[in-house]
């Protein structure tokens, strides 16, 4: 695997990672819902943003940070749970790159609005099996909680990535370092 | 009100405090590495004794720590709701999936049997073990021990190819710029509170209304992350870091007997936890 870490997938995974956790830490991450997961969380966008930006290895490793830094802030019992907590997260970033590769040539715009839309998905859908399958809650539960809280989940987190990755595509013009334009 | 935009207060990584304990002079390494295989083991054994064992262990770590137990439970004390939520909730719907043992009380759909009480008492116990045992870890190690640590513990995947050096980098730089990017934050959130903005106080039912009101700290909050993310690929690049390379440390550990001793114990004890067939 040597060589497939650039300078730049290094950075950029390691403050991707420093804003998971942060968005962890402050709470920010957290928009309250009325449901039995009791939020519903924006901390798995940094891993889309990773994942789209810098491919699937930058996506799974702020996916592995925003795990861990969920774990060990973890308020709820689920996410105490190393399974539940540092596993699912892992596929987040893997799948938005999946997904904005196959989609790139068709519509930029599109791409990215549906990584990050299944990328979403993926953490919901993910985290809720291990939790049934770990005998946290029944499937009927996992089923409300991915209803009610996953799909306003997922459209925030369609709307903070194509907003973030848009703007930084205009911004990041002419900024770019040029050794490490890959 | 000021006090909401104090997000740097609430940082609580890299919080450390030097007691110079037993535990504190242990080989970092050897620390993460049982520390990590006890909350496995935990995290899998679903007896009343196991986790009885579990909870006097970690109790007795913050003691043996020097650390007063009081840190480890204002941790438990904010997650008391959410555990006696998920405990009424795993009571009523958990029967049918969790079915042996004698039947207490049948009525509809809901059946609650010992397996689904003895789910609900084990889950409650073994997030507060988790909850101490992590907190004895990370309060009695510094963050740059932490990051040796799984440098030097993931170095045998080195031979596979595996980027440990790089990976580990990647941990640091997280480490280091969350502070940073929490100062920047409240300047944001203070800037846009001065004028007029509000946010996270709407009522909590009205989801698309306090999400809207997070964007405007959000959005920028990812660009002030990524240039500086140029800045630092910039810096590092004009100094010739080269990823890959092999590379020595200033701080080398030193494994003694006595870290060997404390392996050998966390071992076993979570090999007993694993494996044993505890009677209750």
């Amino acid at each position: 695997m040597k060589g497939t870490l650039t300078v730049r997938n290094i950075v950029i995974a390691g403050v991707l990672g420093a804003v998971a956790i942060l968005l962890g830490v402050t709470r920010l991450g957290y928009i309250p819902v009325p449901t039995a997961a009791g939020n519903a969380t924006i901390m798995h966008i940094p891993a889309i943003i990773g994942g789209i930006m810098q491919g699937p290895i930058v996506g799974a490793i702020v996916g592995i940070i925003f795990g861990v830094s969920s774990f060990l802030n973890a308020t709820v019992p689920l996410f105490k749970d190393p399974l539940v907590a540092i596993l699912p997260r892992l596929f987040i970033g893997v799948v938005a790159w999946v997904v904005y590769v196959g989609i790139r040539r068709k519509s930029e715009y599109l791409a990215i609005g549906t990584a990050a839309f299944l990328g979403t998905l993926t953490n919901t859908v993910l985290v809720l099996t291990m939790a049934v399958v770990r005998g946290y809650m029944g499937a009927e539960v996992a089923w409300t909680v991915a209803i009610t809280s996953g799909i306003p989940e997922a459209i925030v987190g369609t709307i903070v990535t194509l907003a973030v990755v848009l703007s930084w595509k205009q911004i990041g013009k002419g900024k770019k370092s040029r050794i490490s334009e890959d | 009100m000021a006090s909401e935009f104090e997000l740097s207060r609430n940082i609580t990584i890299g919080q450390y405090v030097p007691t110079g304990s037993f535990i504190h002079r242990l080989d970092p390494r050897i620390k993460l590495l049982v520390f990590t295989i006890l909350v496995l083991a935990i995290a899998l054994n679903t007896s009343y004794v196991g986790n009885a064992l579990g909870l006097l262990l970690s109790i007795y770590l913050f003691w043996a720590s020097k650390i007063p137990v009081s840190y480890g439970l204002s941790g438990i004390k904010p997650a008391i709701p959410f555990i006696i939520i998920l405990a009424v909730l795993q009571l009523i719907f958990q029967g049918n999936v969790f079915s042996g043992g004698t039947v207490f009380f049948e009525y509809g759909f809901i059946l609650i049997t010992s397996e689904s009480i003895r789910l609900v008492i084990v889950s409650a116990v073994r997030f507060v073990e988790i909850i101490l045992l992590s907190s004895v870890l990370t309060l009695s190690t510094s963050t740059t021990e932490l990051t040796h640590a799984i440098q030097s513990l993931l170095s045998p995947l080195k031979k596979i190819k595996f980027p440990v050096h790089e990976l580990s980098l990647i941990i640091t730089i997280a480490i280091r710029f969350v502070p940073t990017f929490a100062i920047e934050m409240e300047k944001m959130m203070k800037a846009q509170a001065s004028r007029g903005a509000d946010f996270g106080s709407g009522e909590w039912w009205r989801i698309i209304q306090r999400t809207k009101d997070m964007l405007p700290i959000i959005i920028p909050l990812f660009n002030i992350a990524l240039s500086r993310a140029e800045d630092l690929i910039l810096a590092m690049e004009s100094r010739c870091y080269t990823p890959g390379n092999e590379r020595s440390a200033y701080s080398v550990y030193k494994a003694l007997e006595r870290d060997y001793l404390v392996l050998i114990i966390g071992l076993l004890l979570s090999l007993l936890l694993l494996f044993y067939p505890f009677p209750f």
